[in-house]
């Protein structure tokens, strides 16, 4: 038992061999269709599914210091099992009708998945667009599908076998590079802290505002430093300008008695006292603090997901397909025409008369 | 906790099982259903993406791609209804004339189950007493 909870291979070949095996059984054919036994060897297939999910990728359960998200991983593990589970029924059902009522209920699982990944728009959108395409799609099951007795269409599928053996093996395959790309709660080279509180991550998100101003006084460092060279260049009586040519002091001297160029001067000498307080040292403890706490939150927002997506979601939608996705959006639109113009043409369409 | 890989796993199941229903389906309807499935693993890929990254750029690509499998239904609806005013059916296996060059035709060589038809009940011929059963005692059920 131990072996096979340590080994994420032999489980998605486990799932993989069950699901492709209960799949095949469940579709349907005219021999060999076992719905008792491809219904339980599916279900086994989902439940080392679940438990490859469960041990692989960050027990969702755990429970962080202070901070415990029982009710999202209720939700999340609700949702996709129903989503998977009705999407088998979709896959294995004789009968269209009930197939798209299957669906229909995907759709309403995926759509809890979509607020759990905090796009309430995009959920609404698609009940929306999903409800009115998914009532068409029964009423054209009731117009077109001969209700009675067999029919080929239903009731034969295309190479069942392999074809289940051929989409677990992609699944399988999947999931292992996305296990192989995971960072692993128990591997030690992992740089993320997992066990983080939010007191903690304020902390390290002070730090690097103060790397940050460090690193914002060195740059200025650089400006002095600039301006310095042009002082000592004004000085000697040259002028440096983007051509590299020389002018002679002479025609420097309306400008050098001008005041304001004299209080610029004497403000850059002021700006490079105060900084030359700040040793070399700070500065370069500053920018590589800077560039590991970087990394840390980096890899932090990604694993953990704490990177805070803005709160007025249809507001800041609109604004970035106004500005941001403009042509794509009037590509969009387009699509859309042209698309309506095809369906009725081509549904128009008589036998003999071509338009 | 919820991390991006379980999100990532799960569209990935939607994926293959509409891809599964894809190639073995025969029926017309439910191949655009289960291509539809393979539309939404995508989409919840893409809006994890987004959420585990902190931008909107996952839930826009979400908006084009409900888009464009809304174009797509469109189309489809208008092929089927195309199809069927031509053969009658929602078969797919129908139109495998049109198939690659040198590939071999899928024949159907195991006959279908036929279910059982019961016949259709008769009046008694007129004049005759119809045979009773013995026992009339409990409500007959209304099936």
């Amino acid at each position: 038992m131990q072996q096979f909870l340590s080994s994420p291979g032999l489980q998605l070949v486990i799932a993989a061999l069950f699901g492709a095996a209960g799949v095949y059984l469940l579709l349907p054919k005219p021999k060999m269709r076992s719905v008792s036994v491809g219904t339980f060897l599916v279900v086994a297939s989902l439940a080392v599914l679940g438990l490859f999910l469960y041990t692989r990728f960050a027990s969702p359960l755990l429970t962080r210091t202070g901070e415990t998200d029982i009710m999202g991983s209720v939700m999340f593990w609700f949702f996709s099992g129903a989503a998977t589970l009705f999407s088998l029924v979709l896959l294995t059902q004789r009968n269209p009708a009930r197939g798209a009522i299957a669906f229909a209920f995907v759709i309403l699982s995926t759509c809890g998945l979509f607020l759990l990944l905090a796009a309430p728009f995009l959920m609404a959108a698609t009940i929306v667009v999903y409800a009115g395409a998914i009532i068409v799609t029964f009423l054209f099951v009731l117009m077109l599908s001969n209700v009675r007795g067999v029919s080929d269409e239903n009731d034969r599928t295309r190479e069942p076998l392999l074809g289940s053996l051929a989409g677990f093996a992609f699944l399988g395959l999947l999931l292992f590079t996305l296990h192989q790309s995971a960072p692993s709660l128990n591997s030690e080279s992992s740089v993320v802290p997992v066990l983080l509180t939010t007191k903690e991550r304020v902390s390290i998100e002070q730090a690097f505002l103060k790397a940050e101003a460090a690193l914002s006084a060195e740059t200025a460092i650089e400006q002095v430093d600039l301006a310095k060279q042009v002082r000592q260049l004004v000085a000697e009586g040259l002028e440096p300008t983007t051509y590299g040519s020389q002018v002679p002091l002479s025609r420097l001297d309306p400008v050098k008695k001008d005041p304001r160029v004299e209080a610029f001067l004497q403000s850059q000498s002021e700006l490079l006292a105060a900084t030359n307080k700040l040793d070399d040292a700070l500065i370069n403890n500053a920018a590589t603090t800077k560039d590991q706490l970087k990394t840390v939150r980096d890899k932090l927002a990604v694993f953990r997901g704490s990177t805070d997506l803005p709160a007025r979601n249809v507001a800041n939608i609109g604004v970035l397909l106004y500005s941001e996705y403009l042509l794509a959006v009037e590509m969009a639109g387009t699509l859309l025409l042209v698309a309506t113009i095809g369906a009725v043409t081509i549904a128009n369409r008589r036998k003999g008369v071509m338009a | 906790m919820i991390s991006l890989w379980h999100f990532l796993a799960i569209g990935a199941v939607l994926f293959s099982l509409g891809l599964i229903g894809f190639l073995t389906r025969r029926n017309f309807i439910t191949m655009f259903l289960c291509a539809e499935l393979m539309l939404q693993g995508v989409v919840i890929n893409l809006l994890a993406f987004g959420r585990y990254h902190g931008t909107l750029q996952g839930q826009v690509f979400g908006l084009f791609i409900i888009t464009v499998a809304a174009c797509e239904a469109g189309l489809a609806m208008a092929f089927f209804l195309v199809l069927y005013k031509r053969a009658k059916t929602l078969d797919s296996s129908d139109w495998q004339d049109t198939r690659e060059h040198g590939l071999a035709a899928t024949l159907d060589l195991e006959p279908l189950k036929q279910p059982v038809v019961e016949e259709a009940p008769t009046l008694p011929v007129a004049g005759l007493v119809p045979e009773q059963p013995e026992v009339m005692m409990e409500e007959p059920s209304r099936v």
